[in-house]
């Protein structure tokens, strides 16, 4: 196995990213999703025809790439997309050391069995939701109320650019306990680092940058522990095992990915399919035990990362299909949230229907380690907006055509909306 | 609630501690100090949602019975 650890520069200089360069990440963020909007009619023809394609398919933003002489399959139906991710023998998650790995370091997302059920057990108490209800009041509450400070006389807001995008990002800075001043680096590192199929440069920078930072923070939190997560990380040993310091840095990295650009997404989705349907949103403001239905409802209809990646160890058959063994295995969990054999109008949103399984956070023994992260921030931000924002509604400019966009990442243009204040 | 009487059966060695069934359940199962699943009170949650907890676990670590005969969550 090649090793793809992404070394830091020995320069005392923090990197690149330290050099000040007008830089709107907001601008920034849009061009890493694929300029889609709508890929599930297409997703559904596709799957009526058959749940496992072999070869190239088109899903409007022009045909995927082939990187090999195998050709890529690519699953789409909802049954077939668990058993693949139930099968990591069969289907391995180190296709990952490819980009990902070059930029995060090596990482649980790349690490096949036994090697990831031992790297998991270490990162994974800290991200157990009764390890995280201490993180709820004083610190989630606290980011969006901030937030919400700076529009709740405005009368009216772009949830994306005002709360949504910032919102995770200073999350995991706290619960990092990085010190505030550090936060628009930290940020801007965040949205290079996760754009960096767009800059390669930039993104390798804001990776050394970002090592050389945590270098010096687990430093510090060597000599003085806090109640933080980079100390727990550095404390944590199971049956004899820790964390080394790479191990630590490129965990932390990725992060920044999985932690920041996903909950931006999700939440934003969330709160467009409850904009779009008032019954529902009034629901949900008289009820508030029903924002975790309606959170996995969003994350159903209109799952953040729609696709994710294996690579076929051996020879196999799914539905039907051969797949050689070396082929790219693209699952479209977007497309198989939408399987019209499991779900009833699946293009909807609807909090109210039938709970089911889904895939949107994954399936298998990788399932999203931040789930309950999600989950609680998330419901954190809904109930606060809703607290803090009376009859919060949608109110584009006329002609402002609102809409969920993307295609390897999807979340809604804008969110501009009205409330009262007072 | 009609009792449902269903027994879960959670597999140790399987179970990655993902949490899903304490997040669905939350009165059926917890999780111990080693992060693996642990059943409590199978009667708190109704069958269909029982059903989902096991169907969805993400690795196919629980399993519903009753009267000794597996019921089919979906799950292998």
């Amino acid at each position: 196995m090649t090793t793809t650890e992404v070394r830091g520069t020995t320069t005392d200089d923090a990197g690149a990213s330290d050099v000040v360069i007008p830089f709107d990440p907001y601008e920034l963020q849009d061009t890493v999703a694929g300029d889609v909007r709508d890929p599930f009619p297409i997703m559904a023809e596709l799957l009526a025809a058959s749940p496992v394609h072999v070869g190239q398919i088109d899903l409007g933003a022009g045909a995927s790439e082939s990187f090999g002489p195998i050709e890529p399959v690519t699953v789409m139906g909802f049954d077939e997309c668990v058993q693949v991710l139930r099968d990591n023998e069969t289907f391995s998650s180190q296709i990952y050391e490819g980009v990902i790995g070059m930029v995060m370091g090596r990482t649980i997302l790349q690490m096949d069995e036994p090697e990831h059920r031992v790297q998991r057990a270490l990162v994974s108490p800290a991200f157990r939701s009764k390890m995280l209800e201490r993180w709820e009041e004083g610190l989630v509450r606290t980011v969006v109320n901030e937030l919400i400070d700076g529009f709740a006389d405005r009368g009216h807001a772009d949830l994306v650019k005002e709360v949504t995008f910032n919102f995770p990002v200073q999350v995991i800075a706290r619960i990092l306990g990085l010190p505030r001043r550090d936060y628009p680096k930290f940020q801007r590192w965040a949205v290079e680092i996760t754009s960096v199929a767009t800059n390669w440069d930039r993104g390798v920078a804001a990776s050394e940058a970002l090592r050389d930072y945590f270098a010096g923070v687990l430093a510090e939190r060597r000599a003085e522990p806090d109640d933080d997560l980079i100390t727990e990380l550095v404390n944590v040993e199971v049956d004899g095992q820790r964390l080394t310091d790479e191990e630590i840095y490129s965990f932390l990295r990725l992060l920044l990915p999985a932690g920041v650009e996903t909950t931006y997404r999700a939440s934003g989705s969330l709160l467009y399919g409850l904009l779009t349907h008032p019954t529902q949103l009034d629901a949900v403001r008289a009820d508030r035990s029903l924002i975790p239905q309606a959170f996995e409802e969003a994350i159903r209809w209109e799952p953040p990362v729609t696709v994710i990646l294996r690579r076929a160890t051996r020879d196999t058959e799914l539905a039907g299909v051969t797949i050689p063994e070396g082929a790219d295995v693209a699952l479209l969990l977007g497309a198989a949230n939408h399987d019209a054999r499991k779900y009833e109008n699946p293009d909807e949103f609807d909090m109210f229907r039938a709970v089911r399984q889904h895939v949107g956070f994954g399936f298998g023994v990788h399932v999203c380690l931040g789930m309950h992260l999600a989950r609680m921030e998330t419901r954190v931000a809904v109930d606060t907006l809703l607290d803090r924002l009376p009859d919060l509604r949608l109110d584009p400019e006329p002609g402002q055509d609102l809409h969920i966009r993307g295609l390897a990442f999807r979340s809604p243009v804008a969110l501009p909306v009205s409330f009262q204040v007072g | 609630m009609v009792a449902h009487g269903i027994e879960i059966r959670v597999d140790t060695e399987v179970c990655m501690g993902s949490g899903n069934c304490l997040f669905w359940a939350p009165g059926s199962f917890d999780l111990d100090d080693d992060g693996r699943s642990y059943v409590l009170d199978p009667e708190v949650t109704d069958e269909e949602r029982l059903v989902v907890v096991a169907g969805g676990c993400p690795v196919g670590a629980i399993s519903l019975w009753r009267d000794g005969r597996r019921l089919d969550t979906g799950a292998p």
